[in-house]
């Protein structure tokens, strides 16, 4: 952080940044104190509610919209993604059996005999 | 406001020189940041050794030769990506445990596929974070663990050590976990029993998507983004800060999506009826009591946080029956207790101090 002292009479950069961390503060506060209240509580039900509808029929429809491009959708990309999951899944269980197995080549391990520097 | 300017700093001359050096540096580098990639993140060596669909288990590789006996299990938020605590060099949690030789892991989430919409708080207690354990145990040879979580992590991981009491939990660690959602006045609103159709929400979606519990965020500090960006804006010319910046933000718009399920028990059992507080959460028919927990704990919290405020982690400090519990309330807001390099100098060597002598 710069030294305050060093500072010239007039630093327009720093009067505006506390004029943000200001303003910031302010609209924080107004809105802590909205959020507070049960017409909030009833408004963010609702708007939770409707914009869930609106995604959802949005979805539906760009499915339909993509179906007929022959583009693949989202619900087709999502399942090729849990797919390359699964099998990414797999590759790391193979991967984790074989290094649990007789043959397996592992760093020696540091030593656990560690003391506090502060034992008291 | 800022401070009174004073009067024996550089001449005016100087001041516009500098001013104007800045001016440009701003606009160069603000074109670099718009064609900017993502920015990396992450800095320790690390590996996966379990993985179990949502849940992935990675030990960061030691750095000292001779390590803690018990080695350190970390448990992210399963809203959050773990690399939070491994943000970047000089402000990584993990980089400073593992030079302070702890054997430390981390149990991370992937984003829940569609089949595992049906996961509950159930799945995360009492099979990733112990099927996690054993998988430590086995690697270290030891029994005994010290149990971490930050956020909503530090709530499965009081929740998994009230079920196994008696069990490998050596210690607990937790940053800003809330435990009593009476005291969470934000979330209460927002999920507002009377207003808030939570049944409606999972069952249309199965998966709850992050930008739902984004918006609580933002309503919460609706100026810190637009704010945020005019902070970017004046300290363009400043590298670290660009950097910083762009790391948190990745970290943020990365915010996971959860399981419906989870999500209806968070809403129902914690924020509606707060029985981990009441003491009377239920987990696969097996009560949580709290009371049973008798390890060591630090809480720690911070002092600004507006996600969990210091009272809502309280049942921690007033229901267990530990005789050694401890709490720091550090400066700063909720992510500055595991990222930064504030955290570093001023909150982890107390971390550190609390934690190694409870680690051999």
């Amino acid at each position: 952080m710069a030294d305050k002292s060093k500072k010239p009479v007039t630093d327009p950069v720093a009067a505006w940044q506390g004029l943000v961390q200001q303003w910031e503060q302010e609209i924080n506060a107004w809105s802590g104190k909205i959020t507070e209240t049960e017409q909030f509580s009833a408004m963010m039900g609702q708007a939770t509610k409707y914009s869930l509808v609106a995604q959802q029929a949005f979805a539906e429809h760009m499915e339909k919209v993509l179906t007929s491009l022959n583009v693949p959708t989202k619900t087709q990309m999502e399942e090729m993604s849990e797919r390359l999951s699964a099998i990414e899944e797999a590759l790391e269980r193979l991967r984790l059996s074989m290094a649990d197995g007789p043959e397996a080549k592992s760093a020696p391990e540091p030593r656990r005999t560690r003391k506090p520097k502060n034992p008291s | 406001m800022a401070d009174a300017p004073q009067n024996d700093g550089p001449d005016i001359g100087e001041q516009v020189r500098r001013e104007v050096d800045r001016a440009l540096q701003r606009n160069i580098k603000g074109l670099d940041f718009l064609l900017a990639g993502r920015q990396h993140v992450g800095t320790m060596e690390k590996e996966i050794i379990h993985r179990d669909g949502t849940a992935i288990l990675y030990r960061y590789k030691p750095v000292e030769d001779e390590i803690f006996r018990v080695p350190l299990l970390i448990v992210s938020p399963p809203s959050n990506r773990g690399y939070i605590f491994d943000l970047a060099p000089d402000q990584s949690f993990v980089e400073y445990l593992l030079k302070r030789g702890y054997d430390v892991y981390n149990l991370d989430w992937n984003p829940p596929r569609r089949d595992e919409a049906k996961l509950a708080i159930e799945d995360y207690v009492d099979r990733f974070i112990p099927d996690s354990i054993e998988r430590i145990s086995k690697i270290s040879g030891e029994q005994d663990v010290s149990l971490a979580g930050y956020c909503a992590g530090g709530t499965l991981a009081v929740i998994h050590s009230a079920l196994y009491a008696g069990g490998p939990v050596k210690n607990i660690l937790t940053f800003a976990a809330p435990l009593d959602f009476d005291h969470m006045p934000l979330f209460k609103a927002w999920g507002d029993r009377e207003h808030f159709d939570v049944d409606y929400l999972v069952d249309a979606v199965g998966i709850v998507p992050p930008e739902i519990m984004l918006g609580a965020f933002d309503l919460a500090r609706p100026a810190n983004r637009p704010a945020g960006r005019v902070h970017l804006w004046t300290n363009m010319w400043n590298d670290e800060f660009v950097k910083s910046y762009r790391m948190f933000e990745r970290w943020a718009a990365e915010t996971l999506s959860v399981p419906g399920e989870y999500f209806r028990q968070l809403i129902k059992d914690l924020l509606w009826e707060n029985r981990l507080a009441r003491n009377t959460l239920e987990i696969g028919g097996r009560p949580v009591d709290l009371t049973k927990i008798d390890v060591p704990i630090l809480n720690v919290v911070a002092q600004h946080d507006h996600v969990v405020a210091h009272a809502a982690t309280q049942p921690l400090m007033t229901l267990t029956a530990s005789t050694d519990r401890e709490e720091i309330v550090a400066k700063g807001g909720h992510v500055s207790l595991v990222a930064g390099p504030a955290a570093l100098k001023r909150l982890w060597p107390l971390i550190d101090e609390w934690l190694e002598r409870r680690s051999t």
